[in-house]
């Protein structure tokens, strides 16, 4: 069946794609999807944050209890923990809470563990010179943590965060399997309306997608290069 | 390893606990006090539900149902969408208060949620290109889609052992699937085939290339699910559906999505919603 | 609404076998996709490192495309949109086969090999530039350099970032599910849906997921030992 494809229907639908059923309803489509991967992502810092300094922490247990949680996140499919999400959050917290929250603390969830990751190994390129010194200087090791280590580590792991932000906006396509009216879930909907346009429908998705993931991928590279002129310095 | 084991034995305990424990509320005073009626419903799935395109409103049979009893309840309504696949949790997990998604009554879902009486009766049957099944044989070892976590793929099971079973999340894409060939029939019931039918008829590149053969394979009666034990709501929206019937509002909800003009055109023949204990 | 745990439902009997077939899948869909993706990311990465001008631009348009285009949307597109753009006859061939199974392959092989094409670039990228060089002037033509001096010793430092890869790649499979593919998360979710045991169903399913991920980066772990440090040493 090799037929001339007919972008029409993207026009037609255009700004179904782009803000879902607002205003009319709650924002969907494009902006739902950079809504879900922006918030996720600060979460995910935080998360991230959070978990790799337990992983790096010097008490054993902490550290071993951390990357065990890490590991096993790690070793999930995305699609499983926004299952367990859907599935468990209500248990935990009563309903109501709406499903772009579940996808929310999924991605959240499992991105952290990447997250923590990229922190633990930010840290551990710190030259260990740097932390002797500032502990031989009298600071407290939360203290050469706090003011030494991090604050140039965190520089150092901008371009992976900007590159996480990148998976995120992949990653919140899953949203559509629990039914948040994301890009994706909008392609669904709509190729199941009009269904001839399949390949129409598909190919312009993926476009917009590649766009926004693109752009921030370039950016990752652009501030790598900075960031090492910066050093070279 | 074993400690990490134990750990999350524990863990799952305490969730399951928690889980155990949450609430059979009230939903009709709940509702009534936040003043709005959340209602799972198909957002794709012409006739029953769907969003119009150019006024971006859901439209349908199960909505002009909801829209009724929010009326009644003199609350407003929000729509959510949901799929075969997971409307259930969506109800269980008070996520939506009540659905009203294309759902059939049996035992096994009665179990875990309530329904209303029959507000829609239909059959399962199949939708396929023209002349190839005229009866169950010819679907023997092919490829039949459907909708995962449907009665229509465990009726479909049974009745035809030998076909592979293509479960997708929602009936459209099995009806993708069959105009690409990679199945030769989508099944689920009458009603909801009609409605694709119908729009599969509409367009000039399939018009007349389709049909829903006479072979049915099971009675459905639908109901609206709501959370067990819910026993004062489900009485509320009950009288609210025997009323639709007595006024005529039922019969006219019919006709204006299946009636002749309509796009998908069946009969209502003697059906009337009534006290009844079909799919129990 | 009591839960009741009911762990007989997935050790047992008829949904413990629907599970187990799942796993099969899982782990059949992983190994096919995994060797073509390794194939197909060898030959772009060749591609990308090519002297000539529009085939390094094809295989560095490849690469951005695939590496920034959610996969489940690929997945989608190559199961519901490809008939449109393969010849009639391909398409008329490959529904008459497992159509679910080889569109879930096609998506993860195309998807994957841009990452390893990737990882293969940076592996070969880490081979001083003096052995292509030495190789060139001592009469071999670019892809014997490639094939016989540079490549070996490249895809050996690849190895560690391709096992990763292939534990992306397992976890990845289980959006072939969106499509009908009877892998292992379809599986947890037909359970679930027959028998409303959701929690059983899906803490199978983790354990499962989990012990296959543990045992991939096991196997890291035991190149690294076994193979690479000797290797350095010597």
């Amino acid at each position: 069946m090799e037929t001339a494809l007919d972008f029409r229907v993207v026009w037609e639908y255009l700004s179904y794609f782009f803000i879902g059923r607002y205003p009319k309803g709650p924002v969907g489509g494009v902006a739902l999807t950079l809504y879900l991967a922006a918030v996720s992502l600060v979460f995910s810092f935080l998360g991230g944050l959070v978990l790799g300094l337990l992983s790096v922490s010097r008490n054993r247990p902490v550290r071993w209890a951390s990357m065990a949680v890490i590991q096993t996140i790690r070793g999930m499919p995305l699609l499983m923990v926004i299952f367990w999400m859907f599935f468990l959050l209500p248990a935990l917290f009563g309903g109501g809470m709406p499903a772009s929250w579940t996808v929310i603390t999924a991605l959240t969830l499992f991105t952290s563990a990447y997250m923590s990751e990229i922190v633990r190994a930010g840290i551990m390129g710190i030259p260990k010179g740097q932390t002797e010194a500032a502990v031989s200087t009298g600071l407290s090791h939360r203290q050469t943590m706090l003011h030494i280590v991090l604050p140039q580590a965190l520089r150092n792991m901008i371009p992976s965060f900007v590159n996480q932000f990148v998976s995120m906006i992949k990653d919140t396509s899953l949203a559509f399997i629990v039914g948040v009216s994301e890009l994706t879930q909008i392609a669904n909907q709509v190729n199941n309306r009009t269904m001839l346009f399949p390949t129409e429908i598909f190919l312009f998705i993926a476009v917009v997608y590649f766009i926004m993931c693109f752009a921030f991928t370039e950016l990752s590279r652009w501030l790598e290069r900075r960031l090492a002129y910066s050093k070279a310095i | 390893m074993r400690g990490k084991t134990i750990l999350l034995v524990a863990a799952m305990a305490l969730v399951g606990s928690l889980y155990g424990s949450s609430m059979a509320a009230d939903t009709l005073a709940g509702v009534k006090a936040k003043g709005v009626l959340v209602a799972g419903v198909k957002d794709s799935l012409p006739p029953f539900g769907s969003v119009d395109p150019n006024t971006k409103e859901y439209v349908g049979y199960d909505i002009d149902f909801i829209k009724y009893i929010a009326k009644k309840l003199g609350v407003k309504v929000e729509f959510k969408p949901v799929t075969s696949a997971n409307r259930m949790p969506m109800l269980m997990e008070s996520r939506v208060d009540i659905l009203a998604a294309t759902m059939t009554k049996n035992p096994e879902r009665a179990k875990q949620i309530d329904f209303s009486y029959t507000y829609f009766l239909t059959g399962q049957k199949f939708l396929t290109k023209k002349g190839t099944v005229k009866s169950l044989k010819d679907l023997e070892g092919k490829k039949i889609a459907t909708a995962k976590g449907s009665t229509s793929e465990q009726n479909v099971k049974k009745s035809v052992p030998s076909a592979t079973i293509l479960s997708f999340d929602d009936y459209p894409q099995g009806v993708l699937a069959l105009q690409q060939g990679k199945a030769i029939a989508v099944t689920t019931d009458e009603s909801i085939l009609a409605g694709q039918l119908g729009k599969l008829e509409k367009n000039p590149a399939t018009k007349g290339r389709y049909e829903i053969p006479d072979v049915q394979i099971s009675e459905e009666p639908y109901g609206l699910g709501m959370r067990k034990g819910d026993a004062k709501f489900v009485k509320f929206v009950n009288d609210a559906i025997l009323e639709m019937e007595k006024t005529g509002e039922a019969k006219k909800i019919f006709e204006r999505w299946f009636g002749p003009n309509s796009d998908s055109p069946i009969n209502r023949g003697s059906f009337a919603i009534a006290a009844d204990k079909r799919g129990t | 609404m009591n839960y009741h745990f009911d762990w007989a439902v997935v050790t047992s009997g008829k949904y413990f076998e629907w599970l187990v077939s799942g796993v099969h899948v899982t782990v059949k869909l992983s190994l096919v996709s995994i060797a073509l993706s390794f194939l197909l990311g060898l030959v772009v990465a060749i591609m990308r490192m090519s002297p000539f001008r529009p085939v390094l631009w094809f295989a560095h348009g490849y690469l951005e495309f695939f590496r920034n285009t959610p996969l489940l949307v690929q997945i989608f597109f190559w199961y519901f949109g490809s008939y449109k753009i393969l010849p009639v006859a391909v398409n008329d061939w490959m529904v008459r086969q497992d159509f679910e199974f080889a569109a879930a392959v096609i998506a993860l092989t195309i998807y994957t090999s841009a990452f390893i094409a990737e990882d293969i670039r940076s592996g070969v990228r880490s081979i001083p530039k003096e052995q292509m060089e030495a190789a060139r002037s001592s009469g071999f033509s670019y892809i014997r350099s490639m094939r016989y001096i540079i490549l070996p010793q490249a895809v050996r430092l690849t190895i560690p970032p391709l096992i990763n890869q292939f534990l992306n790649l397992m976890k990845n499979s289980s959006l072939a599910m969106t499509i009908g593919v009877a892998e292992l998360m379809y599986q947890a979710r037909q359970v679930e849906s027959y028998t409303f045991k959701g929690f059983e169903a899906f803490s199978a399913a983790t354990i499962v997921y989990v012990g296959l991920s543990f045992s991939i980066t096991g196997l890291m772990t035991v190149y690294r030992r076994k193979l690479l440090k000797p290797l350095k040493a010597r």
